[in-house]
Parts: C-alpha cells; sequence; structure tokens
C-alpha cells in the first residue's frame, strides 16, 4: 500500500524531472524531451495502473499551475496549446504500455521496446493528432503529417525505454513490475 | 503491560541472504548502544525491531505490542533513520511535524497548532514554511528528530545519528539526545558514541558478539577493529 | 519553490481561488464560441488589460513565450495555405486562453490551488480517498527537486568525464533513485503509521 503510493509519486516526479534535460523544440508546440520517455516508463516499470496513476498525478501537479511540463510550462499551457491531445493521452498511453508488458512473460528488451511503441507512439498519437488539428486549426491529415516529424525521436525514445527498464529489471529484481503488475498497486 | 523490547530467536532473511541469526534480547536500559562493522546487521535490526520488516523466524514485542499492530507501535517507538532524506516525506517544515500527529488520530488544525508551537519552542518558528530540502544535512536530521518526538514515542532507535554531521552540530545534538526522557537505541560504529550508555550490544555478522557494559564490550572490540584494521582489511571492504 | 505565483501580492492574491478558477473557465467557454477575427481580438484584450492593472505585465508577457513558435508555425503554415483567417483565430485563441491561466496561476497560491482541486476531486473519494491524493501530490512536490536535482548532478559527473553528452545512462540512474527512493518513501511512511 504505502510502497504503491510512493511508486506513483517518485515516479510522477520523475517524468517532471525528465523535463527538465535539455531539449530541442522542433515546432508546433511539442518539444522533444525526455518527458514522454518518463510516461513509458511509467508503463514498461510500474504496470498499466499505477503507470496510469503516476501520470495523473503529474497531470494534476502541471494543472495546479507548476511549470513541471517540457519547456518550463504547466497544464494550462498543455490545454490550449496544439500539444493538448499529447497532454491528455499521456495517463491512457502509460496503461497501454503497462498492459501490453504482461502479453509477455519476462522482462525483454524487445518485448518493451514493442510496448512502448504501441502505448507509448501509437496509443498517444491517437489522442495528439486530432489535437493538433483543432488546435492549430489544420484538417487530420494534414495534422498527422505535421505530427510525423516527431515519430523517429519517439522510437529513439521507445529504445531508451526498453534498455533502461531491462537494466533496472537486472539491477532491482522485484521492483520491476513488468509482466507482473502486483495485485496490491492501488491509489 | 510487558515492558521493554523483547526478542525471542529472531533471525533474519533478505533476498537468500543470512542477514541476522538467532538473536534473543530483553532491552529495558534508559540507553543502549549498538556497535558493529558495517554489513553486520545493525540496520536490519533496528528496522527489525521498529517493525519495518518482518523476521523471517521467532518473535518479537515491543512494550508488549507485535510490530504489525502498527497503532500501538507508533505511541512506543519512534526511528530515526541514517540518512535524513530517506525520512522526510513533505516539501514545507509545518507538514512534516504535522504528519506523525495527523497519523495518530489529532485533528489536522490541533496537529498544525502543535507542531507550531513546537517549532517555537526550539527558536525555530522561522522554519514553518522552509522548503524541506533547502535545509542543511544538520538541520534536516534535526527535523526528524523534532518529528518523532513530537509523536512522544517511549522508545527511540537512532542509526547513527552523528555519521554525518560536523563536530559542533554532534556536540549539539548529543546533548539534545542526553535530555531525552526517552529510552535510546543508538546505533555507531564509533565506540566513543556510546561510552555512556549503559548496555552495549556488538553484532558481528549478524550474530551477537557480545552484551554487556561499556567497560566490557568496548576495550574487545577496540581491540578487534584495530586487528582488523593492521590486517588486510580491504579484502572484505 | 518551483511555482509561477507571482511573490509581488496584488489584490488579486485575496480572491477565491475557486472564484478565479471558476471565471476562468467561463473566459475560455466564451472565448472559444466567439465568431471572428475582431471579436476574438478583444477576447485576448481582456487578460491582457487585467495584468496591466494588476502590474505583472512584464512576467505575463514572459509567460507566453513558449507560444511564440507555435504560434509564427500555425500562421506560417495557414498563411502558405491561403487561409490566413482561421489561422489568426487559433493563435488568438490559444495565447488568450493561456493568458487567462497564467493571471490565475500568477495570482494564487500553490495550496490554495491544490485545496480547490481537492474539493473538486471529492466526488472520487470511494476510489481516491481525498487524504491519500493529498498525500501523493505532498510526495510528488517534495521528490521532484530532489530528482532533478540528481538529474544535474549526473549529467555533470558525466561531463566532468566525457566530451559527449549524456544519453540513457542518465534516464537509467534517475529512474533507479526513483524506484530506491520509492522504496524508503514506503518504509518512512509505514515508520509513521502507513497510509491506513
Ligand atoms: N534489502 C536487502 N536485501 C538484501 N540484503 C540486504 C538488504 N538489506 C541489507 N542487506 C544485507 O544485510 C547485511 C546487513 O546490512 P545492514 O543491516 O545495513 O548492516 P549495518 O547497518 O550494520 O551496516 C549486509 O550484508 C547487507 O548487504
Ligand atoms: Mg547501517
Amino acid at each position: 500500500m504505502e510502497r504503491s503510493l510512493a511508486r506513483i509519486a517518485l515516479f510522477a516526479a520523475l517524468i517532471a524531472a525528465l523535463g527538465f534535460v535539455p531539449k530541442i523544440d522542433m515546432g508546433f508546440g511539442v518539444p522533444i524531451t525526455a518527458q514522454t520517455l518518463g510516461v513509458m516508463l511509467c508503463g514498461t516499470v510500474l504496470g498499466a495502473r499505477s503507470g496510469a496513476l503516476a501520470v495523473l498525478l503529474f497531470m494534476a501537479l502541471a494543472l495546479l499551475g507548476l511549470p513541471i511540463l517540457a519547456g518550463g510550462r504547466n497544464g494550462f499551457a498543455a490545454l490550449a496549446s496544439p500539444s493538448v491531445g499529447f497532454f491528455l493521452g499521456f495517463p491512457v498511453a502509460a496503461f497501454v504500455t503497462g498492459w501490453l508488458m504482461t502479453w509477455s512473460k519476462q522482462v525483454s528488451t524487445v518485448a518493451t521496446f514493442n510496448a512502448a511503441v504501441f502505448g507509448g507512439i501509437v496509443t498517444l498519437y491517437l489522442f495528439g493528432i486530432p489535437g493538433i488539428a483543432a488546435k492549430a486549426g489544420l484538417s487530420l491529415t494534414e495534422a498527422f503529417w505535421s505530427a510525423m516529424v516527431f515519430v523517429p525521436g519517439d522510437v529513439i525514445k521507445a529504445a531508451v525505454a526498453a534498455l533502461v527498464t531491462t537494466a533496472l529489471a537486472r539491477a532491482r529484481p522485484g521492483l520491476v513490475a513488468g509482466a507482473k503488475e502486483p495485485a496490491s498497486a492501488q491509489f | 503491560m510487558e515492558s521493554g523490547i523483547h526478542l525471542q530467536d529472531v533471525s533474519l532473511t533478505l533476498q537468500g541472504k543470512p542477514v541476522l541469526a538467532g538473536i534473543t534480547l530483553h532491552l529495558t536500559e534508559p540507553r543502549i548502544g549498538l556497535i558493529g562493522r558495517n554489513g553486520s546487521g545493525k540496520t536490519s535490526l533496528l528496522r527489525l525491531i521498529a517493525g519495518l520488516v518482518a523476521p523471517t523466524s521467532g518473535s518479537l514485542r515491543v512494550e508488549g505490542a507485535r510490530p504489525s499492530d502498527r497503532k500501538a507501535m507508533l505511541g512506543a517507538l519512534g526511528i530515526l533513520f541514517q540518512n535524513p532524506d530517506h525520512q522526510i516525506l513533505f516539501p514545507t517544515v509545518i507538514e512534516e511535524l504535522a504528519f506523525g500527529l495527523i497519523q495518530q488520530g489529532i485533528p489536522k488544525p490541533q496537529a498544525l497548532t502543535r507542531a507550531r508551537a513546537a517549532l517555537a519552542a526550539e527558536g525555530r518558528a522561522h522554519w514553518e514554511n522552509a522548503p524541506t530540502h533547502s535545509l542543511s544535512q544538520g538541520q534536516r536530521q534535526y527535523l526528524c528528530l523534532l518529528s518523532v518526538l513530537l509523536m512522544q514515542p517511549r522508545w527511540l532507535l537512532l542509526d547513527e545519528p552523528f555519521a554525518a554531521l560536523d563536530l559542533p552540530t554532534q556536540a549539539r545534538l548529543r546533548r539534545r539526545l542526553d535530555a531525552l526522557p526517552q529510552r535510546l537505541v543508538t546505533i555507531s560504529h564509533a565506540p566513543e558514541a556510546v561510552q555512556a550508555c549503559q548496555r552495549v550490544l556488538w553484532l558481528e555478522e549478524g550474530r551477537l558478539r557480545a552484551d554487556g557494559a561499556p567497560d566490557q564490550v568496548l576495550p574487545e572490540f577496540g581491540a578487534e577493529m584495530a586487528r582488523r584494521g593492521a590486517v588486510d582489511a580491504d579484502t572484505d571492504l | 519553490m518551483l511555482t509561477l505565483t507571482s511573490s509581488r501580492q496584488t489584490w488579486a492574491h485575496d480572491w477565491p481561488a475557486g472564484v478565479k478558477l471558476g471565471l476562468l473557465v467561463l473566459f475560455t467557454l466564451i472565448l472559444f464560441a466567439l465568431p471572428g477575427v475582431t471579436l476574438t481580438a478583444l477576447g485576448l484584450a481582456l487578460p491582457l488589460a487585467l495584468a496591466t492593472a494588476l502590474g505583472l505585465v512584464g512576467d505575463w508577457l514572459r509567460l507566453l513565450r513558449p507560444l511564440l513558435w507555435v504560434g509564427a508555425v500555425i500562421l506560417a503554415w495557414h498563411g502558405f495555405r491561403g487561409t490566413p483567417e482561421p489561422g489568426v483565430i487559433a493563435v488568438l485563441r490559444m495565447v488568450a486562453a493561456l493568458g487567462a491561466a497564467n493571471l490565475v496561476t500568477m495570482t494564487t497560491r500553490l495550496s490554495d490551488m491544490q485545496a480547490v482541486f481537492l474539493w473538486l476531486a471529492r466526488p472520487l473519494s470511494p476510489l481516491v480517498p481525498p487524504a491519500r491524493l493529498a498525500l501523493a501530490m505532498a510526495l510528488m512536490i517534495r521528490f521532484l527537486p530532489v530528482l532533478s536535482l540528481r538529474a544535474e548532478q549526473l549529467s555533470q559527473a558525466w561531463a566532468a568525464r566525457s566530451r559527449r553528452r549524456i544519453g540513457w545512462a542518465l534516464v537509467f540512474a534517475v529512474t533507479l533513485a526513483a524506484l530506491d527512493d520509492a522504496e524508503h518513501v514506503a518504509e518512512a511512511l509505514r515508520a509513521r503509521g502507513g497510509v491506513g
């Protein structure tokens, strides 16, 4: 119980801390930072439920006005900008990533990469693209192509998430949820 | 009510590694020292007494309460971790102080009032809204001590309380601890720190190597440490 | 502390946070319903006027800077497409909505925002007990500077020994720190009575 709560809170802080790592901004208000990497890691390390809760907690603090989103923005800035869909899709992305982790018996680099790609990229973009279309006044097709700019960066992040998760599973056996998120995972 | 801390043939195995073995103790003295080399199991023993890990075998009572009885344990015993950063849970000093009281069932407004009063009594009223991470190491440790003392436990477990402090801060903390009415169990790897205790326990590889008055235990401990230091100590650093 | 709250006290600091947030929601709803460039521009004039009246206009403008790039790209794209009007409206709305939200953030203490949030979350209390939510928020605020500092120390330690930029090793180390700190936090919570 305490552990589950502590992991959720610490990983919410982790998403924010990774957002402070220097980044490059490629336009359309969706900076390339390690932040979405944090979201992927919530899913791959904490599992679906705790991972999604960690992301929700992070979003809550951003909406209280803390400038913890990439580029020093807060939740309101995210809601007002074309990256709104990505912001709102974060918890779903973490959940899907965590859920896909349960498909393989153990934490492997390939399985984790796949989970991060489908959860942290495919699922996230399903939310992100309509957001770009709505906020920038573009058609869905235009929004889709503009979002493709970020795919290479995100694929790299999925690979990093996979490497980090498997390394963590080796360094701290039992602390990486991976295939078996503890049944006690709750807020 | 049964008094003191009872351990009956307690063993602890962590991830297949025996960390503590066959420990039987009845602790009642007001000042108890716990010494031993790095990795000898001192911290593990303290965590076990505090109910933070369950023994693999054997049984344990603190003032008659089982460690799983968290409510009774909160009033019976407080623990100060070696690293205050592992203990401080809140962004501001006042929240950190009030938390333990709220946990003991005191309504939040009263808890805040009492925490404020405690700070004022220590001449630290200006700390109230200070961010905990901006305090110095000594101040953070002091905050941990105040938080635990506010809960008024009968026992206080201290894990190397002096290790990270400069000499003046050490002296201040020592005076403060000496004046406490609580029973203290203090871990140290330095014999001087437990010289004034009524009883000293010496742990070696998870077993009780010696248990008695400081005059009996400390000379032998000092000799053994000197002998090991002279031999090839880095093989098991 | 890490917040955008202005340290300079203004009269708006004394307004209840709930009222300010309510007005913000109302303003945003109306803003997005306004047709045409002129009316939307008027919608932007309101937060600008308020920021000036409060004497916060400098900081207020600075907080809008992240949108500069985005705005420029949207305008350029719509110009290229030959549809300037929806482009201008999109940018005006974005700036006005964020500008209004920033005004609330700048004049409201974090603890007051938190109180409103916990109040709003009350319907969820069977799922997410408010005390636990408050504890989780406090823990996150406590450990955010800890993990950020860790990341910074690691990149410095790396820079001291390497000419390349730190890569996934940093992410690994910070995530490991988060996992380990979570274990310590869980233990510290248990030592003081747990989360019930
Ligand atoms: N969670 C754990 N898992 C596995 N081994 C542990 C764990 N905690 C402590 N140990 C081992 O138990 C032994 C005693 O550790 P500890 O109680 O911290 O000693 P001390 O405080 O005397 O330095 C050490 O060898 C340590 O490696
Ligand atoms: Mg120790």
